[in-house]
């Protein structure tokens, strides 16, 4: 950071033109891409530059500052890949930690393609290295896990509960997060001074104070989460953990299980032949035997209640906690993911290692995101949090009854109302607005299902009740007509919306209909078939026909079709009674319900006169074929297109085909 | 209501009391309902779906001529009135495995979109009454309910995809499959309160592929190409690729199995999916697992087991299932009633083609050079229309007269004709068009399937 600026002046200038980019320009960025690639020589400044602005930009315009990014390394490469992929996982998070929930999903795409070597080009190496994005990619997985957390962390802070359990009380420490950072300051890349850092003792002693500047790639303490944050809990920064003491953390992990393997055996018994309840359960019973039997090190335990955690945590990814945006961006000086577990390099007994990895357990997470009624709630819980978590019911009994909370709410147990007879330690579970994870737009949550069905007679025969649920509860917004679902995202409310319109406007057109009568289309031939668009969002161009598909076709004829060009009927009179310059016959007024008012069908208005379009066509014709004489002109025979057109084109196409 | 006969027939219909159906979460309710009967079914509460089709709550759902299921993932409560030819409920269904096929093709749907390959080409095959049909319609739902846009493919001329039997016709779904009727309806001159689809038809004119294999192939060649070419040119289309069903006669052996060689390498089919028979899979493993589509991938063959509630369907019923089809094709169906047409034209107005029945006598008899000589004019012969023709249905293709033969086999369906009546003295026919206005000037084929529909034009 303290860089010394080689090319002030080429930084200076690159930052004015940054501050000009307030909306997502592809004309702006491409040009700052053409900046950055004709100074390479200065991309360390530049690079700094740009990741400056994208850190101190309003949240609405980090997007696009992270589009040129994006563009300049895709676009230019080295040396830019290197000096932007030294702070990325900063610079990436710092955004990500701040934008909405939408600016978000853009973000994954972009972090997705990040992965990839750049489309087009030779190269085979991803646009960064997998290193970098994979530290960004556990970071933001943390997240999602930690949202699920929180409640679990409101709960340590009922401090009744806690004595009255025995526990320890974890020592709030509070100092700096209760510092409000603002979002824009420059602590993303200044964190906290150390001794701020939660260093309380610990009873294992196991842990290290981390660096303030880590190492990114190396730092990995693999438990170093003795205590959670206990005044922001929902801000708890990505990878965070939410783990307590380790003894504590075994009990009730201990707990958790118990309770899972209860009910399990409850569902069992009643499904006895199903096969996933059994690997379930054997897996489960697997884990408590090791659990019971084993001294576990700490991080093994935690590696487990990752585990379970990403079975709760999995299904709805607590990605896009828009409140976020008060969040001080101070997340990122920890979290740098703990990329020791997934990666394994924490020692693991062998057994446990196989366990973790074996197949029985992502059954069982594959379980744990089986259908359930979506929870209603989405927002609510997650502002309740944070304006004051004391509002929370000090109902807990810790971790335990957040897993189960969790585990409910994903559907891998039962409703609330069992809670109480089946857990062992009896505590009243908490309200649902709290035990309720924050909901994802079920958008969000479905390419987070896990779909691990392949192509083999065997893997088919699984039932796999989660996968079902893409097609009922992800989609909860059932259109009560027809039965078509829609997801509870803005975007699905509004396909609703046009569907809706579309059932009313048929509906409407049915009882006209019925007096005018109707017959069968002609069918389209094979050009207009592969050129047409079924319009699966009914959209209102389809008013026209009742049929998405016909629409489209009817619209894409009337381009072809001089018969079905038409215009408003003139509203001057002098005009409205002259007849066609070619024909000498006056043109009809029909209503029509595409344009919702009185037009002249096949006309064409050229300078001050109007022409039938079909006259006007035929005068104009090269001497092809001439078109079908039809003499009902509302025949759908003469709404097509005259029968050589377009015939020879498709012949082509075919003759083509086959020569290929 | 005054009417004695009316107010019989309608007191009857409503003295049934209705029927409550409770489905445990998986299983399904199959139900006959015969020609001439019919039933109305209401989801009072949960989920259930018709070959993969939701129902909507408290919404009437009228059957007639049908067999079907409805099947309930979570659990439900149907209400029926009328009365079924048969009915109960099962619990054992192959849906699990059918339902975990569409989510193996959304995951390679997946994959291939992040990998710019093709989605999955999927072909059916399975013998006579194996569900095939239904599996095809499925997969096509689900498909659409995941927001994709599958084109669903019928090669099987014994019945109809929106269109009559006789045809092959292929149609991208991206919205609701009408629930009541079948496929659907392809577009009118009006709404329809289910979105009609599109369908590209060819014209057979034959039940079984194997007699003709000659027209056949070509024919399916050149749909292919169509729907190669859609996919090629669709977003929505690519991204999902293809399901094919296919008539259970080309699965019993050696002349069949040729004509899925040309299937799975006309439309480069990448997954083959075996319903209902063991030999037939342990035939289609021999001939293609591993072996690469013409873009590389590796064709899978998986089997499936046959739905317990798939019937036989006899001679007769299928006979009124066709008839019914071709009827729709002009009356439209309960929901929307269409008026066809009724029009003379004179002999001179229509040119009508018919296969040439000697084309497979003339390749034995003739020795192999003039066999492509001899054999090229002789696709068709032109008939004159005869009596014969009375109740024949035509198809009118988008090829001229004086097309050369190829094209006109080729050629897409503009539409059917059904020949009412055939005036030799005054040398006209009554014709039934779907609609009014002049007859495309166009060639026609004269095709000895669907057999003629006596009763059509009163």
């Amino acid at each position: 950071m303290s860089v010394g600026l080689p090319s002030d002046e080429v930084a200076e200038d690159y930052k004015n033109s940054l501050e000009d980019l307030t909306a997502n320009s592809r004309y702006e960025i491409s040009n700052l891409t053409v900046i950055a690639r004709e100074n390479t020589e200065h991309a360390m400044a530049i690079s700094r530059v740009l990741e400056n602005h994208i850190k101190n930009v309003p949240p609405d315009r980090k997007l696009p500052a992270l589009y040129v990014l994006d563009s300049v390394v895709k676009n230019v490469g080295t040396p830019y890949t290197i000096f932007l992929g030294r702070n990325l996982f900063y610079t990436f998070m710092g955004a990500y930690s701040l934008v909405n929930q939408q600016t978000r999903r853009k973000l994954d795409e972009m972090l997705k393609t990040w992965k990839e070597p750049v489309p087009g080009s030779q190269e085979t190496n991803p646009v960064f290295p997998h290193d970098t994005t994979r530290q960004i990619e556990t970071a933001l997985l943390k997240a999602r896990t930690t949202a699920l957390q929180l409640q679990q962390q409101n709960q340590f802070r009922a401090p009744q509960e806690l004595t009255a359990r025995g526990r320890p009380i974890p020592t709030p420490n509070t100092q700096w997060r209760n510092t409000p950072t603002p979002p824009q300051a420059n602590s993303l890349y200044y964190p906290p001074p150390p001794q701020s850092y939660p260093q309380r003792s610990v009873p294992n002693g196991n842990f290290q104070s981390p660096p303030p500047f880590p190492p990114i790639s190396q730092y990995a303490p693999p438990h170093d989460h003795p205590q959670p944050y206990h005044q922001q809990p929902y801000q708890q920064p990505p990878g965070y953990s939410q783990y307590s003491l380790p003894s504590q953390n075994l009990d009730s992990l201990k707990r958790d299980i118990a309770d899972l393997v209860g009910k399990t055996k409850q569902e069992f018994a009643s499904i006895p032949y199903n096969d996933t309840l059994r690997i379930r359960l054997q897996a489960l019973l697997d884990l408590q035997n090791i659990l019971s039997t084993q001294q576990l090190p700490p991080h093994e335990i935690q590696a487990i209640r990752d585990q379970v955690a990403q079975l709760s945590g999995n299904p709805h990814p607590p990605s896009v906690p828009p409140p976020y945006v008060a969040t001080p961006p101070v997340p990122q000086q920890q979290p740098p993911p703990r990329s020791s577990q997934p990666q394994g390099s924490t020692p693991q007994p062998g057994d446990l290692q196989a366990l973790l990895s074996s197949r029985n357990l992502a059954d069982i997470i594959a379980k744990a995101q089986r259908s359930t009624p979506t929870p209603p709630a989405t927002q609510a819980p997650r502002s309740q949090s944070q304006q004051g978590p004391t509002s929370y019911p000090p109902v807990s009994s810790g971790p335990g009854t957040d897993l189960m909370a969790m585990l409910r709410a994903k559907g891998l147990l039962p409703p609330n109302s069992n809670t109480p007879t089946n857990g062992p330690l009896g505590f009243a579970s908490p309200p649902s607005a709290t035990n309720t994870p924050p909901i994802l737009p079920a958008s969000l949550a479905r390419p987070a299902l896990i779909n691990d069905v392949d192509l083999t007679s065997t893997s088919l025969k699984i039932p796999r009740p989660h996968l079902i649920f893409t097609l009922y509860e992800a989609r909860p917004n059932q259109c009560s007509t027809c039965g078509r679902r829609f997801f509870a995202t803005k975007e699905g409310r509004e396909m609703k919306a046009c569907h809706l319109d579309w059932h009313f406007r048929t509906n409407r057109r049915l009882v006209d209909s019925a007096k005018r009568g109707q017959s069968r289309s002609w069918y389209v031939d094979e050009l207009e078939w592969i050129k047409s668009r079924d319009n699966p969002g009914d959209a209102p161009l389809t008013d026209a026909s009742s049929a998405a598909a016909k629409a489209t076709l009817a619209a894409s004829l009337a381009a072809a079709d001089p018969k079905k060009r038409h215009i408003p009927a003139p509203s001057d009179p002098a005009l409205a009674n002259q007849p066609c310059p070619i024909c000498q016959e006056k043109f009809a007024t029909v209503w029509n319900d595409e344009e919702q008012e009185f037009v002249w069908m096949d006309a064409i208005k050229l300078g001050n006169r109007v022409y039938h379009a079909s006259c006007h066509a035929e005068i104009k014709k090269d001497g092809g074929t001439t078109p079908l004489r039809i003499n009902t002109p509302d025949s759908v025979l003469g709404k097509r297109k005259s029968p050589s057109a377009g015939f020879s084109e498709i012949n082509s196409i075919y003759a083509k085909a086959v020569k290929t | 209501m005054s009417l004695p006969g009316l107010e019989l027939s309608a007191s009857v219909e409503t003295n049934i009391e209705p029927t409550v159906q409770d489905l445990k979460e998986g299983s399904e309710w199959r139900f006959e309902v015969a020609f001439g009967h019919q039933i109305e079914v209401k989801l009072l509460s949960g989920n259930a779906e018709l070959f993969g089709t939701e129902l909507a709550q408290k919404q009437p759902y009228t059957f007639t001529g049908t067999k079907a299921a409805i099947y309930t993932w979570h659990g439900c409560q149907l209400e029926v009135h009328g009365e079924c030819q048969s009915e109960y409920i099962a619990e054992e269904t192959p849906m699990i495995s059918y339902a975990n096929l569409h989510f193996a093709l959304e995951k390679s749907r997946e994959e291939a979109s992040t990998t710019a390959r093709d989605a999955p080409r999927v072909l059916i095959v399975g013998p006579e009454n194996a569900g095939k049909t239904s599996l095809v319609k499925l997969l096509t739902a689900y498909a659409t309910r995941s927001g994709r846009q599958p084109i669903a493919i019928n090669l099987d001329t014994k019945e109809g995809m929106l269109s009559i039997p006789g045809t092959m016709s292929a149609a991208a779904f991206s919205s609701i499959i009408d629930v009541e009727d079948g496929w659907g309806s392809s577009p009118t001159t009006g709404p329809s309160p289910v979105p009609v689809k599109l369908p590209l038809v060819y014209f057979l004119g034959l039940a079984n592929p194997e007699d003709k294999t000659s027209v056949y192939k070509p024919i399916m060649t050149r749909l292919a190409l169509s729907v190669l070419n859609r996919l090629q040119d669709d977003g929505e289309s690519r991204g999902t690729g293809c399901i094919i069903d296919t008539p259970g006669v080309i699965s019993q052996g050696k002349g069949g199995y040729e004509i899925i060689q040309h299937i799975v390498s006309d439309f480069s089919v990448s997954v083959i999916v075996v319903l209902g028979s063991e030999r037939l899979y342990s035939d289609m493993v021999r001939r293609f697992n591993g072996q690469r589509t013409s873009v590389g991938e590796t064709i899978a063959v998986i089997k499936l087991d046959k739905s317990g509630g798939c019937v036989d369907r006899d001679e007769a019923y299928l006979q009124q299932v066709r008839q019914a089809q071709i009827r729709e094709y002009f009356f439209g169906d309960a929901k929307s009633t269409l008026s066809p047409h009724t029009q003379q034209v004179d002999f001179t107005a229509v040119s009508i083609y018919r296969w040439a029945d000697s084309s497979v006598d003339l390749t034995s008899l003739l020795p192999g050079d003039a066999v492509e000589e001899n054999l090229a004019p002789s696709i068709f012969d032109k008939e004159e229309p005869s009596p014969q023709m009375q109740n024949a249905i035509l198809a009118i293709v988008h090829a001229d007269p004086s097309d050369p033969q190829e094209t006109i086999r080729d050629a897409s369906v503009i539409g059917f004709i059904y020949v009412a009546e055939v005036d030799e003295k005054r040398r006209k026919l009554k014709i039934l068009a779907p609609l009014s206005g002049r007859l495309p000037n166009k060639a026609m084929i004269w095709g000895s399937w669907p057999e003629g529909v006596t009763d059509m034009v009163g």
